[in-house]
């Protein structure tokens, strides 16, 4: 067993861990973020995608250890006082999500995209979720929403 | 197993003598798979992702040198990399995915020593040298060497890749890759290429390294060879990927990929080649 | 004037997006319950043969609950149509990951555990992998007498004739791979004694009620005894039509009155689900000189693999599509449902009519090139009308807009079709 201290979606957390356990079992068994969802365990579906000192990782490939003094975002820490996040509303509103498995993780691609991002064209937003799979193929509803969520946040 | 994070180089030689059964982690992008799939069980771990002296990249003089647990997308956010560099940059833009770029060290890429990692033909191309520190020594070992000879230039049990440096060339660093996707895509076929030309449009200094053509990321010399000294033109870029045809056919004979990939080669090796001339 | 609907025309949002972009959809593997124990499956790793079991020593370990084996179930046979599956082998395996026990304990190491301490002992027979060959007589059997599980039929008109009238005649042999749903969620449950009594099994699935039925009749408890929670399904495309571990979390639950968790890892699932049928279709087409279809004969088999599933159905469905939405007057075809000691196949999208157009339409093209045609032509003059009658004698009477949606497709293309513009 091991200490590590976290800071997720906010708030900090002291926690004593088993040394083996990922970033991903962290979240989802001791936090119960269970938003974070499990694909396929080596980093090819992106569903386990979460912002890790502000940059998109799988979270499936980082040692619980490794995160020791970081901030993650998971998607349940993207609705602000009751307000979803842009990204969030636009999946909604763009029908961008079918069976939901793969959704937090695009939404969290998107939403790390976006925080960098200065009018991206509908090819960056490819590359920005080309680390997800959506097995219901949902893409262009996806890339529809991230153009939306952009269109949200500039008031355009 | 437990888990040490390193806060220093010397921290993580320290551990590593200690224990016995080690395996250092930095991205993680690799390891923890091969520890899931239980191909790779150590007793410790030694996490050096937040070794701080790992992650810069410093110019110095007329060397540049990247420390071994820079990401990928360090090295494409870099300033560094521009102009005659950019080709660097770009083999590291067709890695994996935006996550797996975030995590991915270029260390790593070098010491799993996949036949496909896409960022060491570049590296091997610009005659870049790796630094390897155990407790008590250092060695300085050419990448490509440490891929042709590993018994005698591979890494060690209680070494650490520390950094990787090469001398800032005259010519232009280029790379072009073939994966079954955009993303996400183990590389086919990899080639990259440094070519200077001189006022005649001559070659006056080439090195090319290819991935995913053998056992091991690989110096093309016949290649070289052929390109040394003459015009380089559109006839010659076509004579040049007859050369690396016929060193295919004798390198991969009997593989079942040979006939793909010896097609395939053609447009991996123009898209290099062809860039040098942009 | 245009009439406004509620609905229609109308951006609908999905009535449960918001708690899918919240992270709030919960899934089985997001649940976690009081004194709740975890279950892992141990499956063989032949393809063919017998085998035994010794679970003393895993039994021994400490913090492990339960090894249940085919001994434990009352009624060890189930299966979406055919009963031809085993809840755990009792002495022959059929395919490579066919369930032997499964492990019940504390904590998943401890399962992993338990499961490198059961003694497997196999003795492996030879086994059938081509579903062509296990058509033979003297074919290594998978269940019963024969490999053919299923043979549908569709005789009309008099083809010998319409070959005979025929110009040209194109025969061929088209073969699709197995195909895995990879849906997104690995399959996942958790099994528990509910407050009044009764076995309960929150699963992700696609059939509640047959596996209510499944649970009962295994178990052999009375169907009002059980109860099957669907919660968020992260995608199915057929594949969870199948039982994977509800039987396996009803019976640990009951035995162990505790909650039972189970996860697949990815591997697992693709050992555990169905796959989509892998087809050969030897096909055999023939035209008059302006491109009218008049015959065609088509053997269709289909690689069920160690289980039925939905192979009959499957089947059947590439049968009564063989000839595409073609009209042809003269019909023979033979569509075979074959047991193989591969992955078992059963249902996926489009369940049987996917396979066939990658015979039909290369037919067809392969019909125009024989007659220096353009496949547009081809098709327009064969395609389904109003009033056209299919292979099996329907009489399609209404809603057949295929002609206007090829040149829809054509037009929007700017393929230059009905012009020499081809070859």
């Amino acid at each position: 067993m091991i200490n590590i201290k976290l800071n997720v979606n906010g708030k900090d957390y002291s926690l004593e861990i088993e040394e083996d356990k990922r970033l991903i079992d962290v979240l989802r068994e001791d936090l119960r973020f269970t938003g974070v969802k499990e694909g396929c365990s080596e980093g090819e579906c992106g569903a386990c995608s979460v912002i890790m000192d502000g940059r998109i990782v799988n979270s499936c490939l980082v040692m619980a250890v490794q995160a020791n003094g970081s901030s993650i975002v998971t998607v349940e820490g993207l609705v602000k006082d009751g307000e979803l996040d842009p990204v969030q509303r636009a999946f909604i509103e763009k029908g961008a999500t079918q069976c939901g498995y793969c959704t937090p993780g695009f939404i969290m691609a998107a939403r790390a995209f976006l925080n960098r991002a200065k009018d991206p064209t509908r090819e960056e937003i490819r590359e920005a979720i080309s680390g997800n799979l959506c097995r219901c193929t949902g893409y262009n509803k996806i890339v529809d929403a991230i153009e939306e969520a952009y269109r949200y946040e500039k008031g355009i | 197993m437990i888990v040490k994070q390193a806060k220093s180089v010397e921290d993580a030689l320290e551990l590593l003598s200690h224990y016995g059964n080690c395996k250092i982690i930095a991205g993680g992008t690799d390891i923890i798979i091969q520890m899931n799939e239980k191909k790779v069980q150590p007793k410790v771990l030694i996490d050096i992702s937040k070794v701080e002296e790992l992650k810069k990249i410093e110019e110095d003089g007329d060397f540049i040198k990247i420390g071994s647990a820079v990401t990928y997308t360090d090295i494409i956010e870099s300033s560094i990399f521009e102009g005659n560099l950019s080709g660097f940059k770009k083999a590291c833009r067709l890695v994996g995915s935006p996550q797996i770029r975030n995590r991915g060290t270029i260390g790593g890429n070098i010491v799993n020593a996949s036949p496909a990692a896409d960022s060491v033909p570049p590296l091997i191309a610009l005659g870049a040298t790796i630094i390897l520190e155990s407790k008590n020594n250092i060695r300085e070992v050419k990448v490509e060497d440490y891929f042709s000879h590993s018994e005698t230039f591979g890494i060690r049990e209680y070494e650490i890749l520390t950094a990787i440096r090469f001398r800032k060339p005259k010519g232009v660093l280029t790379f072009a890759k073939l994966g079954l996707r955009k993303a996400l895509a183990i590389s086919r076929i990899s080639i990259a290429a440094l070519v200077e030309l001189d006022k005649d449009n001559k070659v006056s200094f080439v090195r090319i390294a290819s991935g995913s053509i053998g056992r091991y990321p690989m110096r093309e010399h016949e290649l070289e060879e052929f390109l040394q000294g003459k015009v380089f033109d559109d006839a010659v870029i076509d004579e040049a990927v007859k050369v690396l045809q016929g060193v295919m056919d004798v390198r991969l004979a009997n593989r079942s990929s040979l006939p793909y990939k010896r097609r395939a080669v053609e447009a991996v090796l123009k898209e290099a080649l062809g860039e040098v001339r942009k | 004037m245009k009439r406004e609907f509620k609905v229609v025309g109308k951006n609908i949002h999905r009535v449960d997006a918001f708690k899918k972009v919240t992270g709030r959809a919960i899934y089985p593997e997001d649940i976690f319950m009081e004194n709740m124990a975890y279950g892992k499956t141990l499956r063989s790793t032949i393809a063919h043969g017998y085998v035994s079991l010794d679970t003393r020593e895993a039994e021994k370990i400490d913090g492990v609950l339960g090894i249940f084996t085919y001994k434990d179930v009352p009624n060890n046979r189930y299966g979406v149509v055919y009963k031809d599956q085993e809840v755990f082998v009792s002495k022959k395996v059929k395919r490579v990951g066919d369930p032997l026990a499964f492990v019940v304990a504390e904590n998943e190491k401890l399962c992993d555990l338990a499961l490198e301490k059961i003694k497997v002992y196999y003795e492996e027979i030879e086994g059938v992998f081509d579903p062509v060959e296990a058509m033979e007589e003297d074919a290594p059997k998978v269940h019963g007498k024969s490999n053919i599980l299923y043979h549908f039929k569709i005789r009309k008109g008099d083809v010998e004739e319409g070959f005979r009238r025929s110009h040209v005649i194109v025969e061929n042999t088209y073969k699709t791979h197995m195909v895995d749903h990879a849906f997104l969620q690995p399959e996942a449950g958790i099994g528990y004694i509910d407050e009044e009594g009764r076995v309960a099994v929150i699963v992700s699935t696609q059939y509640p009620h047959y596996d209510m039925e499944e649970i009962a009749s295994t178990l052999n408890i009375p169907i009002d005894q059980v109860r099957v929670i669907n919660a968020y399904v992260g995608g199915a495309f057929g594949g969870r039509e199948d039982i994977s571990l509800q039987i396996h979390l009803a019976l640990a639950a009951k035995v162990l009155k505790r909650p039972v968790k189970t996860i697949y890892s990815r591997e697992e699932s693709f050992l555990a689900h169905s796959k989509r049928h892998a087809m050969v279709m030897r096909y055999k087409t023939g035209a008059d000189k302006e491109g009218n279809l008049l015959a065609m004969e088509t053997v269709i088999i289909g690689d069920t693999g160690a289980y039925a599933s939905w192979g009959e159905n499957v089947m059947r469905k590439a049968g009564v599509h063989a000839t595409g939405p073609y009209y042809i007057p003269n019909v023979k075809v033979d569509s075979y449902a074959v047991y193989t000691n591969n992955p078992f196949a059963g249902a996926v999208r489009g369940f049987g009519a996917t396979q066939v157009p990658v015979a039909y339409e290369q037919q067809m093209d392969a019909l125009a090139v024989k007659l220096g045609m353009d496949p547009v032509t081809i098709r327009m003059k064969n395609i389904f009308k109003v009033g056209s009658e299919t292979a099996t004698g329907q009489i399609l009477t209404e809603g057949v807009p295929l002609e206007e949606c090829l040149s829809k497709l054509v037009e929007a293309m700017g393929y230059p079709y009905g012009k020499e513009a081809y070859r």
